[in-house]
Formats: structure tokens, C-alpha cells, sequence
């Protein structure tokens, strides 16, 4: 196989998760729960953060498909044992890794679409910000279902998983500013929130819509911790795809 | 016969609650981040608000964390249940064995309530560094968590008994939870919801106890009838709660 890429099955495989993601609406729908309860209580407690918060569900979202990926992996090794049949199969490692992720993303985009749409008719974006949010969410989804798949691919136990996803979860997306304004964050924290793919994603659009104001240092060092983070994670993703690809 | 009869000389009770004490222990020590999770959670949720509102809500903000932690137990039972029951194939011992539904009920929650405990706790040594609390308010608000933790362990245990795979449990388990926390005004005073929804909320069992708690606690004005009729109203709402889960409730192998 050397260093080249092998795709095989990757379409097929990529519409089997589709079809099966839309066959779960109900998980569709309630995925959008928790950026959705952040917002009430954005709504109720502090209205005039609202477009801020709409931006940081989309960011939160789209995060959340890489804790979709987690659950998916690890559900298909080790409760359906399937991966041993698709590791079998013609179907590439690389194919498997990507078409979990592409088809959560295409799956879990309507409630994303939902949101902006409410978030054009409170605050509308230009072209630019609009461009800007697309390509930083791209980011974020290489990012998370990156880290969803490598951690899906360490247990052995279904039981244990919902403890590391929320983890995640919490870490990336309540405790950063990515719900709310950056400017909240203390100054000694705010190079740290930056380089973290949420925040910054955050950070970016925010910043894009001119809700916030940021120094174009700190854009650039948002800009480019991003990039950066989502290149090199997607590309370790399918060699960790390449390398845990085994019956087991 | 004679099995029924061996089955009889065997311990019929008492010994079931040290038991699934000792299976959510396990639970906690086996799976560390299971541990830690459940601890960090109230306080990451708390770190947010504490950002978006006002410092004042902090301390009511503190015991609706703690009711919020008891009502989450809810979904961890649900979640249990359904691997007992559809990965493990447990339930089916236990339905062959002396342990009845009731019990298996109360058990997945004590298990369940060992794993919360060290958040509940931690979340009332911090309320008590914030706010004074005299001693009736430790006691309603321990009632309250008592009342929450028993409606909404039956309500997760009676919901995942009707599942038919483990696929289900996320989505479900979420739908119910995440928004009973939300229609309830636990982290704020009922007064900070628009009508519709405020009367909406009084149909939750979880908002009688947090109203029961910030009245206690003084965080809202209430006078002794306002305590007597939120505390009969969470009874009456338990009850009924109750009633629906355990006609929901389905004991049976497999």
C-alpha cells in the first residue's frame, strides 16, 4: 500500500452510514439538545449574547459529530463486530474512517442548517463571514472525527464510553469560549483559547460576523492553530485508520 | 417444587443494596474518567452561566447543580439498565432469580446514587461556602434531592425497559433528560421564564423541588404556605410520575 491512498468502498461505504444515520432521526433531532439548552439559557438570562451563541452551537454541532463518530466506531466493532467484516471486505481503512465521518456530516447537517438559519434572520452574516463559517466548521469536523475514531479505537466496553465523550465535550465546548463572548475570557487565558479548535473556530467567525474584536494577532494565531490542527489530525486519523485496520 | 423450594432457603432480603452499592463502586473505580465526569460536570455548567450571568445567582445556581446532578442519575440508570439488559443479558438472571422488579428498580439507582454522591457532596460544601444555610434547608434540599433522585431513576429505568437496542439509549436517554433540565427552572428563579413556559414548567416534578429549595434557602421570597404548597405539589407530582413509569415499567427476560 506504501504512502499512497486507497479508497475503495469509501462511496459505498459513505451512503451505508447515511442511510443508516437517517434511519436514527431521533438521534438527529436530539443531537441538537444540548447546544439547544445552552441557547435557553442564553435566552433567558443574557438575550443580547444570542447570535454569539448561535454561532457557538454551530461550532458545538459540528463537534459533536466527531463524538457521533466515537459512538458509531466503537458500536460497529464492538457490539455489531462489524469492522471484522469490513476489514475483510474490499472496503480501505481509509474509506471506513472517512465514510463514518462524511456521513455523520452529511447526515447531522439539517439541525446545523436550522440554526443558521435563525442565526441570518437575528444577525445576518455577509459573505465573507459566511465563507469564514463554513471553512473553520470544515475544520472542526476533520478535528473531532479525528478524535472520535483514534479515542473509539481504546475500548473495549461500550459502557465506558459516554464518561470520555462527555469529557470531551465539555472540555471543547462549554468551558472555552465558544457559547460565550471571547472578550470574557481572562487575558492570561486568551492564547490558550486560541489555539484550541472550538475557540478559535469561535473566535474566527465571530470575529468575521463583527461580533467581536480581535487583534490580528490573535486571528492569525487562531487562524493558523486551526489549519494547522485539523490538516494534521485528519491525515493521523487514516494512518490510525490504516493501522488499527484488523479483525479483532 | 424443589427448586421453588431451594429458592425459598435462600436470603430473600437484605443483602441486595450492599450488593449493587458495591457494583457502583466498582462502576467508578474500574472506569476512572466514570469517576471524574459526573464530579466535573455540574461545575463545567456552572463555569458557563457563571460567565453569561449575574454573580448574585451564583449560590442558587449552586443548589439547582446539585438537583440537576440527582436528576442526570435518571439517565445513567436508563443507560445501565439497557446494557444490563440487552448487552449482558443480566436482566434475565435476575428476573429467573429471588430479586423482584422493585428491587432490581432500587438497586440500579443506588448504584447509580454511589457514582453521583462525590459531586452532590462537593456542590453542598460549596453551597455552604456561599450562602449560609440553616439547618431546615439542608433538610429540604436533601429531601428534595431524595424525591428527584427516586422519580427520575424510575422514570430512566421504566423508559430503557421498553428499548430494543443499545442504539437507542443515547438518543432517548437525552430527548427525556436534557430537556426536563431544561423546562425546570433550576438555575434560575421561575420569574426569569416567559409565561407560557413558566406554567408549562409547573407540570415538572424538578420544578416544585427547585422551587421548594430557593424558597428554603431564601433565594426567593416564600412564605411558609408557598413551602407546604410546593412540597405537597412535588409529592403529588412524584406520585404521579411514579404511577406512569411503573405501569411502563416491563419485568421480563430478555
Amino acid at each position: 500500500m506504501g504512502f499512497g491512498l486507497r479508497w475503495s468502498g469509501t462511496r459505498v461505504f459513505l451512503t451505508t452510514e447515511i442511510r443508516v444515520q437517517l434511519h436514527e432521526w431521533l438521534a438527529i433531532v436530539t443531537g441538537t439538545l444540548t447546544p439547544g439548552a445552552l441557547l435557553i439559557f442564553v435566552a433567558v438570562l443574557a438575550p443580547g449574547l444570542l447570535p454569539i451563541t448561535l454561532i457557538g452551537a454551530l461550532v458545538y454541532s459540528m463537534f459533536l459529530i466527531g463524538q457521533r463518530v466515537l459512538n458509531e466506531a466503537a458500536y460497529i466493532r464492538i457490539d455489531h463486530k462489524l469492522n471484522e467484516l469490513y476489514h475483510a471486505s474490499p472496503l480501505s481503512p481509509e474509506g471506513y474512517f472517512v465514510g463514518i465521518a462524511g456521513g455523520m456530516l452529511l447526515a447531522y447537517l439539517p439541525p446545523s442548517l436550522l440554526i443558521f438559519a435563525i442565526l441570518e434572520i437575528l444577525h445576518p452574516l455577509s459573505f465573507f463571514a459566511v465563507v469564514a463559517l463554513a471553512a473553520c466548521l470544515l475544520a472542526v469536523w476533520a478535528i473531532s472525527s479525528t478524535i472520535g475514531y483514534v479515542v473509539s479505537t481504546a475500548f473495549k466496553d461500550m459502557k465506558a464510553i459516554w464518561a470520555y465523550s462527555a469529557l470531551l465535550t465539555n472540555v471543547f465546548g462549554v468551558l472555552p469560549p465558544v457559547f460565550y463572548p471571547f472578550s470574557k475570557v481572562p487575558l492570561e487565558w486568551r492564547s490558550v483559547v486560541l489555539v484550541l479548535p472550538t475557540s478559535a473556530t469561535a473566535v474566527l467567525v465571530d470575529a468575521a460576523a463583527g461580533l467581536e474584536t480581535v487583534t490580528p494577532i490573535q486571528g492569525v494565531l487562531a487562524a493558523v492553530s486551526l489549519a494547522v490542527e485539523a490538516t494534521a489530525l485528519f491525515a493521523f486519523g487514516i494512518y490510525w485508520a490504516r493501522r488499527t485496520a484488523r479483525e479483532r | 417444587m424443589a427448586t421453588d423450594a431451594e429458592l425459598r432457603s435462600l436470603p430473600q432480603r437484605g443483602r441486595v443494596l450492599p450488593a449493587w452499592a458495591f457494583i457502583g463502586w466498582r462502576w467508578v473505580w474500574r472506569s476512572p474518567a466514570a469517576a471524574v465526569v459526573p464530579l466535573l460536570q455540574p461545575f463545567f455548567f456552572l463555569y458557563f452561566l457563571s460567565m453569561i450571568t449575574d454573580s448574585r445567582l451564583f449560590p442558587l445556581q449552586v443548589a439547582g447543580a446539585m438537583l440537576f446532578s440527582t436528576q442526570n442519575i435518571g439517565s445513567w440508570c436508563l443507560s445501565d439498565s439497557a446494557v444490563f439488559r440487552i448487552e449482558l443479558r443480566l436482566q434475565d438472571i435476575f428476573v429467573a432469580s429471588p430479586h423482584d422488579k422493585l428491587r432490581y428498580l432500587f438497586g440500579v439507582a443506588f448504584s447509580n446514587l454511589i457514582a453521583a454522591l462525590p459531586a452532590i457532596l462537593l456542590l453542598g460544601v460549596i453551597l455552604g461556602m456561599v450562602t449560609p444555610v440553616p439547618l431546615v434547608g439542608w433538610l429540604f434540599l436533601t429531601a428534595a434531592i431524595l424525591t428527584i433522585w427516586i422519580l427520575y431513576s424510575a422514570i430512566g429505568i421504566a423508559v430503557s425497559s421498553r428499548l430494543r437496542s443499545q442504539r437507542e439509549v443515547w438518543p432517548v436517554g437525552n430527548l427525556i433528560f436534557t430537556l426536563l433540565g431544561i423546562l425546570s427552572p433550576l438555575y434560575y428563579p421561575i420569574s426569569f421564564l416567559p409565561p407560557v413556559w413558566r406554567e408549562f414548567a409547573r407540570i415538572l416534578p424538578a420544578t416544585y423541588a427547585a422551587l421548594l429549595v430557593q424558597g428554603a434557602l431564601g433565594f426567593a421570597s416564600a412564605s411558609s404556605e408557598d413551602l407546604a404548597l410546593d412540597a405537597a405539589l412535588l409529592v403529588v407530582s412524584t406520585v404521579v410520575g411514579l404511577i406512569v413509569a411503573w405501569s411502563l415499567y416491563r419485568w421480563r427476560e430478555s
